[in-house]
């Protein structure tokens, strides 16, 4: 439909309009914000009804030509576009609507929902863009705004910190993105995404360079995706407002990473050995992080650990060619952890807790709260019918068709951990005694303006299971919707759905008998724990690397610049055309008989010139 | 037989223009602001019906005057640039200018004038029609009667432009002698082997006269103190419209005309675009006063405009044609903010622009927008059409200058960024807000938004510029 272009526009729209004039406008520009997004969650039903009655679409405008390129902004309608079109909206939307009293007392409000609405307007941006060129823009632009609304409390020094960590940190993955279009552009003479599919596909890239290409666009997708050895900055990021952790952190740009290998798949296929990097990294992250969730006592940094985990468990799947999986996983993981955040805001903003070691018997002071973030860790955990249940055994499907028995096992092992993690949650949280003194006093259920989005996003966590078989509309399973023309159904495997069944019972069971019962597992794994705790040693190596190295070099760099480059080259030219400039001034005399003579002898000379050059 | 209705807009111009000369006698002074409103709506009105004659292609009074694509664009573009001047001059006429509807009716004679340059098909008329253009400026420079400075402006620039008109007229005559013609068509046909010398000799006076005209070094003496002294209004309407009508008239002379000779004269040009950038952009640096500083800019800026001309490809007067219209926008940007600065605050020294940032932070805005697009930073309209202009002569081989062009456009970023500078950086000196008026603030916004829109998204521009300079060349 032509006018899709409009649910990233109106948002982009309300960007600045709410930056500078938010005070004056309603709702001090948060209602133009929701309004602009609400339009955006209007138009995917909209274009999603256009398109189950149409085929693919694609539209684009010429931008600029440039010495025989055409760069080109446009926007793709497929399978693929809508159905982050609809997670997008849905989520960003009803982020909005819980930040509306979340954030009720901030003094940069409007600024809040300002950079709320630039990033949906990325952000669909992204997902709505037919080349890498748009696709590259809006990648920064998702970056630009995490970083702000991570830094959003700039005034505490590590929510700064945390910000500029993000931003480094991604950025290093945007470069390998960057030079990767550029290495398809050189090859193909084309940023058009389609058009770079299909010279792969046709094999008119060589095979050096398509493995090249498609190894530096997932360097973006691990930076953006948090992928190990990327994935520091996610923790860090829970800085942020929650609201913010759950739609960029949790529910939408960080798996940008993951929607860039979706939409280059036929790249990555046609790559030898992409797949198998994207796979291996995605598992080596999975596990690692999983481990890492299972000992961090905030709330926060546990769903973040929890976020990184599922990201590489995504990425897993698509490198086991299971691209329905991994696409599926994305949509239920979304709207489950779009929930938890929420929840874990709603918690805080119930009784002021943000670690877990404070909490327990929440159920009994926040039961609405409680009930819908329960919903939320069981769906993650697995546990049948829930959305992530299905999602977790296409993934597993996939696994157990093209990859080896080692893969998995270990995914089956992460499954574990994954339910480990989440009962842990559930258990120490909401049952068991209270643990501080000053919660019992204040617990109290958030106002109706946060409850509903948290009802909406459970009801989709809840359903999302359904879709495996019945996508609304298309009478059809989402396995064919996603591939369209060559769809394939869900495939269940009753003895992989059982054995994953079991050791999700087996993981709550643990985790019981643990944080319930009191059993002596911990203090045997503690060693082990504190590795995890010390995130293996992962950002010290950083900071060591960057205190010790980086910086001595930068010292160097910054002597030469300072006085070679800066002193000599800039100051020195700059003093010269300066000075150069000011003598000139002189010639501009004021009297009219000066100027009359110089325009003579002007003449003269331009006369002798055109005779001499004849 | 004459098809008048083809110049239909000329008659309406000067029917405007004498309309608007009678108003000022009926009009009581305190209604007198409705002149300016009226003008800018009659200019605006006038622009349909140029554009009900888009795609004619006639020589009227057998090749004096000429309608095509190439003529209907710059009309289009000098009728929205004097609506734009009304508007932007009602206020500081009516503060500090007296005589409103003369003042008004001559910008509007203005017009009249460079469409009748843009058309002109033949030496005489275009001679002619420059006059009339000069002439008006004579005028509306020295406006302020009061004003010793806008006094010395007047003369220096009439005591001048008498002695560049004698050169153009020379010039003329000496061509006319070599030739037997003073259409350009002619000229084109008698301009193909070896030239003689009096031939040479009108050429270079024929250059001369007209370098004068747009201000080109070392022809500019005149505009510094003239740009300086003449009322804000005339300087913005003299650094844009008239500059643009110089060069519509120039490219029509030189690609319908000149082309066959394009060896002898291409290295004057050279020579000329080469001198304008270096000097304008230097001499911009030193300066206090603002209206000084945007002088020295359009001399460098008709510097770029002369590289395009000295290439002379159907891309580069595309490229010219692109230039100019974002210049247009850019510079009547700059322009308009510096009048409602100077309409609330009566200071024009670079220096008392400090601390406008937080007096009036929506013009300080506009300003930065308009001196980024001049210095040509991506993004606005300045560096959209520098890209397409400078591209187009590189592939002319003229490289050197491009880097020449370009490398100066990066020490004009100094100058321009001096201005916000103060604006953002130094504290102000006086306190209270100031709050330009309606029009003035709607005016501005209409040419942030055209800066803007052609930095990016310039496609639309372009193809119809295309279809407008294709004309000249066949």
């Amino acid at each position: 439909m032509e006018w899709a272009w409009i649910a990233a526009a109106a948002p982009l729209a309300a960007f600045p309009l709410v930056a500078l004039r938010g005070k004056w406008l309603p709702g001090r520009g948060a209602y133009i914000s929701i309004a602009a997004i609400g339009l955006s969650f209007v138009l995917f039903w909209l274009v999603g009804a256009d398109f189950l009655r149409r085929q693919a679409d694609h539209f684009s405008i010429t931008w600029f030509n440039s010495g025989g390129t055409r760069l080109a902004l446009g926007m793709i309608i497929d399978p693929l576009s809508v159905y982050m079109l609809g997670i997008v909206s849905v989520v960003a939307l009803g982020v909005q609507v819980y930040s509306l009293k979340y954030m009720e007392h901030e003094p940069r409000f409007s600024w809040y929902f300002a950079v709320q609405s630039l990033f949906a307007a990325s952000m669909l941006g992204l997902v709505l863009s037919d080349n890498f060129l748009l696709l590259y823009v809006t990648w920064e632009l998702v970056g630009l705004c995490s970083y702000l609304l991570i830094g959003f409390w700039f005034e505490k020094r590590s929510a700064a910190e945390a910000a500029k960590k993000a931003f480094v940190t991604t950025r290093i993955g945007d470069v390998g993105l960057l030079i990767g279009i550029l290495v398809l552009f050189k090859a193909t003479g084309s940023f058009d995404i389609g058009t770079v599919i299909q010279a792969a596909e046709s094999g008119q890239i060589s095979s050096g360079t398509l493995t090249v290409a498609a190894l530096l666009l997932f360097a973006g997708a691990m930076g953006k995706s948090a992928q190990f050895p990327l994935h520091v900055w996610l923790p860090d990021a829970m800085e942020g407002p929650t609201p913010v952790s759950a739609l960029i952190h949790a529910a939408t740009m960080v798996v940008a990473g993951v929607y860039l290998v979706a939409r280059a798949f036929p790249i990555f296929e046609a790559a030898p050995g992409a797949l198998e990097v994207v796979g291996w990294l995605g598992l080596l992250t999975a596990l690692l992080t999983a481990t890492m969730a299972l000992v961090m006592t905030n709330l926060k940094q546990v769903l973040a650990y929890s976020t990184i985990s599922h990201l590489g468990f995504m990425m897993l799947a698509l490198g086991s060619i299971g691209f329905t999986g991994g696409m599926y996983h994305l949509m239920t993981h979304a709207f489950a952890k779009a929930l938890l955040f929420l929840g874990a805001g709603s918690i805080a903003h119930g009784t002021g807790l943000t670690d877990i070691k404070d909490m327990g018997g929440l159920w009994r002071k926040m039961p609405l709260t409680s009930t819908l973030f329960i919903l939320g860790a069981l769906s993650l955990a697995g546990v049948p019918p829930l959305g992530g249940f299905f999602s977790k055994d296409e993934v597993l499907a996939a696994v157990y068709h093209n990859q080896g028995p080692v893969v998995l096992g270990l995914t089956l092992v992460l499954a574990l951990l994954s339910a480990l993690y989440m009962a842990r949650l559930v258990f120490v949280v909401f049952f068991g005694p209270d643990r501080s003194r000053e919660s019992g006093v204040h617990a109290h259920e958030s106002p109706w303006q946060m409850v509903v989005p948290l009802v909406a996003l459970a009801y989709l966590a809840v359903t999302s299971g359904a879709a495996a078989f019945y996508l609304p509309g298309t009478g059809e399973g989402l396995g064919q919707f996603l591939f369209w023309e060559e769809g394939e159904a869900f495939h269940p495997l009753w003895w992989l759905i059982i054995a994953s069944m079991v050791i999700v019972a087996a993981g709550f069971v643990i985790a019981w008998g643990i944080y319930q019962r009191g059993w002596r597992v911990a203090r045997a794994l503690e060693p082990v724990a504190r590795l995890a705790r010390r995130k293996y040693y992962m950002d010290d190596l950083y900071q060591w690397t960057i205190d010790r190295v980086v910086l001595v070099f930068a010292g160097m760099v910054a002597l030469f610049d300072r006085t070679v480059v800066n002193d000599g080259g800039v100051n020195g030219s700059g003093g010269i055309v300066a000075r150069v400039g000011k003598r000139l001034r002189y010639h501009e005399t004021g009297r009219v008989y000066n100027y009359g003579l110089v325009m003579a002898g002007a003449i003269v000379v331009l006369g002798l010139m055109v005779t001499l050059l004849r | 037989m004459v098809d008048y209705k083809l110049l239909v807009p000329q008659f309406l111009l000067a029917g405007l223009a004498f309309g608007l000369l009678a108003l000022d006698l009926v009009l009581p002074p305190a209604r007198r602001r409705y002149i300016a409103y009226l003008g800018a709506l009659g200019l605006v009105g006038i622009v349909l019906s140029t554009i009900s004659l888009r795609g004619q292609e006639a020589a009227l009074y057998g090749g004096l005057f000429l309608i095509d694509n190439y003529a209907l664009f710059f009309q289009g573009l000098f009728l929205v640039m004097g609506a734009v001047i009304l508007l932007a001059a009602e206020d500081h006429v009516r503060k500090f200018l007296g005589h409103a509807g003369e003042y008004y009716g001559l910008v509007v004679v203005a017009v009249l004038a460079m469409t009748v340059m843009t058309s002109a098909g033949e030496l005489l008329t275009a001679y002619i029609a420059l006059e009339l253009l000069s002439f008006t400026f004579y005028v509306l420079s020295a406006y302020a009667t009061r004003d010793l400075r806008s006094n010395e402006a007047g003369v220096k620039y009439i005591l001048l432009g008498a002695f560049s008109s004698a050169l153009l007229l020379y010039g003329i005559s000496l061509i006319y002698g070599a030739t037997g013609t003073t259409y350009f068509r002619g000229i084109a046909g008698a301009v193909g082997g070896t030239l003689s010398p009096g031939l040479l000799l009108g050429l270079v006076l024929l250059i001369a006269g007209f370098a004068f005209k747009a201000a080109a070094v070392p022809f500019h003496m005149w505009a510094p103190d003239v740009y300086e002294g003449a009322p804000l209004p005339t300087t913005a309407y003299l650094s844009v419209a008239a500059k643009a009508a110089v060069f519509g008239l120039l490219l029509r002379l030189f690609s319908q005309g000149l082309l066959p000779a394009i060896e002898v004269w291409r290295w004057v040009i050279v020579a000329l675009a080469a001198a304008s950038i270096t000097v304008g952009n230097l001499v911009a640096i030193p300066q206090t006063n603002i209206k000084r500083l945007l002088a020295y800019s359009s001399i460098g800026q008709a510097g770029y405009l002369l590289v395009g001309l000295a290439a002379l490809s159907p891309q580069a007067v595309s490229g010219v044609l692109v230039h100019l219209a974002g210049y247009a926008a850019t510079n009547l940007l700059a322009f308009t903010a510096v009048i409602a600065y100077y309409n609330e605050t009566g200071h024009e020294q670079i220096e008392d622009f400090a601390g406008a940032a937080e007096r009036a932070p929506y013009l300080a805005l506009l300003l930065t927008i308009a001196m980024f697009s001049l210095a040509g930073l991506p993004f606005f309209a300045g560096f959209t059409t520098k890209f397409y202009l400078f591209t187009a002569a590189a592939q002319e081989g003229l490289l050197w200058l491009v880097g020449l062009a370009a490398a100066m456009s990066v020490v004009s970023l100094y100058y321009y960024l001096m201005v916000i500078k103060q604006m953002y950086i130094h504290p102000s000196r006086h306190s209270p807000r100031l709050r330009p008026g309606f029009v003035l603030t709607g005016v501005l916004g209409v040419l942030a938004f055209a800066v803007v829109a052609i930095g990016v998204y310039p496609g639309p521009l372009v193809r119809f510029i295309e279809t407008a300079s294709k004309g000249l060349f066949s």
